[in-house]
C-alpha cells in the first residue's frame, strides 16, 4: 500500500472510571498510514499499548461505516473532528499531517457522565426517547405502502430528521451543552407523519420536560449543532419543535 | 452549589405567579427550558417594539425643538398611561433579564467540565468565537449598565456628571418647564455620557442582530419561504436600531446652541 506515513502526538483524555480522576497523557504513534480511519489509528496505538503492557484507550464505536452513531470523539476541539457531515469512524487519517498533535477528548456534558477514557454514558438520549411514548406498527404482512398518504416533501422533510444518528454531537459541540437538536429531530419527523399525530402534544411537552430532568442545557439558537452534526440534522427542527411545544402548551388537553 | 441556588431563586416569581388559581398549568409550561425560551423571545420582541417606537419618537430631534418638545410634552401629559407602560416596560425587562440569567445558569451546569480545546464548524461572521449568538450575555450587560445611566439621565434627571440646564417659564406667571430638547442635547454632548451611551448602543446593536432571529426560531415562527429573509432582515434591524440612536449622539454635538 502506498501513501505518506505519518508520526503523530496523541493527547489523549485518560481516566480510569467514572469517578476518578481524569487526566491527559500524550503518546507518540510513528508510521500511521494515510489510509487509515481515525479508529483504525486508535487500534493500532491500542495494540501498542497491550503489547506494552498498558491499559488501552477506551472509545466507543460499533458498525464503523457512519449509521450507528456509537463513535464519539471529540477530536481537536471538534465533535466527530474537521469534517463536516462526517463521523468519527468515517475521518480519515489523510486528513492530518505529519508531525501533528491530536487531541482526543470524551463528549463533555454533565448529562453525559464518562465511564472511562473517551467513553461517556449517554443513556440519557435513551431516556428522552422513552418518554416520547411509542407509535404502533403492526407486525406481520409488510403494511401496503400507500396505506396512508404522505405528501412527498412532508415525507422528505421528516426523513432529514430522522436521520439523526443519536451520537450526541449536537450536545457535545454546543456551548450551552443542549440536547435540542437530537431531541428536535425526533419530535419533528413524528409530528409530520400522519402516524405520530395521535400523541403530538404529549410528546412534545414529556420529552422536553425529560431533555430538563436529564440536565441538558437551553438552546440558544446558536446554530454549532447543525455544523457539527454527521447526519446534518438541519435546525429548523429546532424552530419546528418549538412551534409544537408553543402549540402544546396553549391549545392541548395535555 | 451557586448555580443551583440561583436558578431557584430565579424561579421563585414564576412559583408565586403559578399560585394564582388559574394560571399553574401555563406558568409551568412556562418554566421548562423550551418555555423560558418562549417567554424569553415574546419579551424581548415586546422590548424591540418598545425601540422602534422610542427611536421614532427620538428622530423628532431634527425636526427641531419645538416639534419635539411638543412630542415630549404630549407624552408626559399621559398620566396614569404613561405610569402603567412603565411599569410595563420594566417587567419586560426584569423578566428578559432574569430568564437570560435562568437558562444561562441551566447550560453553565449542564457542561460542569469544560473543554482543553473548543473550536467551531461555523463559518466566522461579524465578531470571533461564533459570531452575535456567543455574545449575548455581553452585550445584555453593556446594554443594562447603559440602561442604568440613561434611566438616571433622562428619567430621572439626577446625573452628576451633567449640568442640566434650568427650567425656564415659557411666559410671565406660568410654571418653569424643563425645555426636554435642551436637556437631550446636554446629556447626549457630555464626553463621558456619549461614550456610555455609543458602547450601549453598539452591543444592543450586535444583541439585536442575533436576537430577532433567534426569537423567532424560539417562537417556531420559520420557514422556508423566509429564513433567510429573517437572517437578513435581523441583522438590518440591529444596526438601523443601532444607527439610528447613535446619530443622536453626533447630532447632539453638531446641532447649534
Ligand atoms: C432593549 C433591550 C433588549 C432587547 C430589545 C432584547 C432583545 C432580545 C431578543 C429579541 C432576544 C431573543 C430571545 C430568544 O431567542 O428567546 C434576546 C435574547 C437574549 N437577551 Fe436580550 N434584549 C434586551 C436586553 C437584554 C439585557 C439587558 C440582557 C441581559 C443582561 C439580555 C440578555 C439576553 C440573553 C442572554 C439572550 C439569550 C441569548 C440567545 O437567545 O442566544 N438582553 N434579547
Ligand atoms: S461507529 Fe457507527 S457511526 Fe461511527
Amino acid at each position: 500500500m502506498s501513501g505518506d506515513l505519518l508520526n503523530l502526538t496523541l493527547r489523549i483524555w485518560r481516566q480510569a472510571g467514572p469517578n476518578a480522576k481524569g487526566a491527559f497523557r500524550d503518546y507518540q504513534l510513528q508510521g500511521v498510514s494515510t489510509h487509515m480511519s481515525f479508529l483504525e489509528m486508535l487500534d493500532v496505538l491500542n495494540e501498542k499499548l497491550l503489547q506494552a503492557g498498558e491499559e488501552p484507550v477506551a472509545f466507543d464505536h460499533d458498525c464503523r461505516e457512519g449509521i450507528c452513531g456509537m463513535c464519539s470523539l471529540m477530536i481537536n476541539g471538534q465533535a466527530h473532528g474537521p469534517d463536516k457531515a462526517t463521523t468519527t469512524c468515517q475521518l480519515h487519517m489523510r486528513r492530518f499531517k505529519n508531525g501533528d498533535t491530536i487531541v482526543i477528548e470524551p463528549w463533555r456534558a454533565s448529562a453525559f457522565p464518562v465511564l472511562r477514557d473517551l467513553v461517556v454514558d449517554r443513556s440519557a438520549l435513551d431516556r428522552i426517547i422513552q418518554s416520547g411514548g411509542f407509535v404502533s406498527v403492526n407486525t406481520g404482512n409488510a403494511p401496503d405502502g400507500n396505506a396512508i398518504p404522505i405528501p412527498g416533501h412532508v415525507q422528505e422533510v421528516a426523513m432529514d430528521g430522522a436521520a439523526c444518528i443519536g451520537c450526541g454531537a449536537c450536545v457535545a459541540s454546543c456551548k450551552n451543552a443542549s440536547a435540542m437538536l437530537f431531541v428536535a429531530a425526533k419530535v419533528s419527523q413524528l409530528s409530520l407523519l400522519p402516524q405520530g399525530h395521535p400523541e403530538r402534544a404529549s410528546r412534545v411537552i414529556d420529552m422536553v420536560a425529560q431533555m430538563d430532568k436529564e440536565g441538558f442545557g437551553s438552546c440558544t439558537n446558536t446554530s454549532e449543532c447543525e455544523a457539527a452534526c454527521p447526519a446534518e440534522v438541519s435546525v429548523t427542527h429546532i424552530a419546528r419543535l418549538n412551534r409544537e411545544y408553543f402549540k402544546a402548551m396553549l391549545i392541548t388537553e395535555k | 452549589m451557586f448555580l443551583n441556588a440561583l436558578t431557584r431563586i430565579l424561579s421563585l416569581p414564576a412559583v408565586g405567579l403559578s399560585r394564582i388559581p388559574g394560571l399553574g398549568p401555563l406558568v409551568r409550561a412556562c418554566s421548562t427550558s423550551v418555555g423560558q425560551k418562549i417567554v424569553m423571545a415574546i419579551t424581548g420582541l415586546s422590548l424591540c417594539g418598545f425601540l422602534v417606537v422610542h427611536l421614532g419618537g427620538n428622530l423628532l430631534l431634527y425636526a427641531g425643538e419645538e416639534k419635539f418638545n411638543a412630542y415630549a410634552h404630549a407624552l408626559h401629559s399621559q398620566g396614569a398611561l404613561l405610569k402603567v407602560a412603565e411599569v410595563g416596560l420594566f417587567s419586560l425587562f426584569a423578566a428578559h433579564l432574569g430568564l437570560a440569567v435562568s437558562t444561562g445558569a441551566m447550560s453553565r451546569m449542564a457542561r460542569s467540565q469544560s473543554y482543553a480545546m473548543k473550536e467551531s464548524k461555523q463559518g466566522i461572521f461579524a465578531l470571533p468565537a461564533g459570531g452575535a449568538s456567543s455574545w449575548m450575555g455581553v452585550t445584555g450587560v453593556l446594554i443594562g449598565i447603559f440602561v442604568i445611566t440613561h434611566l438616571l439621565d433622562l428619567r430621572l434627571k439626577m446625573n452628576p456628571l451633567v449640568k442640566y440646564p434650568a427650567p425656564v417659564a415659557a411666559a410671565e406667571g406660568m410654571t418653569p418647564e424643563l425645555n426636554e430638547f435642551e436637556v437631550v442635547r446636554t446629556v447626549l454632548s457630555s464626553p463621558i455620557n456619549a461614550v456610555v451611551y455609543f458602547i450601549g448602543i453598539f452591543a444592543l446593536g450586535i444583541h439585536l442582530t442575533h436576537g430577532l432571529r433567534s426569537a423567532f426560531h424560539s417562537l417556531g415562527l420559520n420557514g422556508r419561504r423566509w429564513d433567510s429573509l429573517l437572517k437578513c432582515g435581523s441583522l438590518l434591524f440591529g444596526w438601523v436600531i443601532a444607527a439610528g440612536f447613535i446619530s443622536l449622539i453626533f447630532w447632539s454635538f453638531a446641532v447649534p446652541r
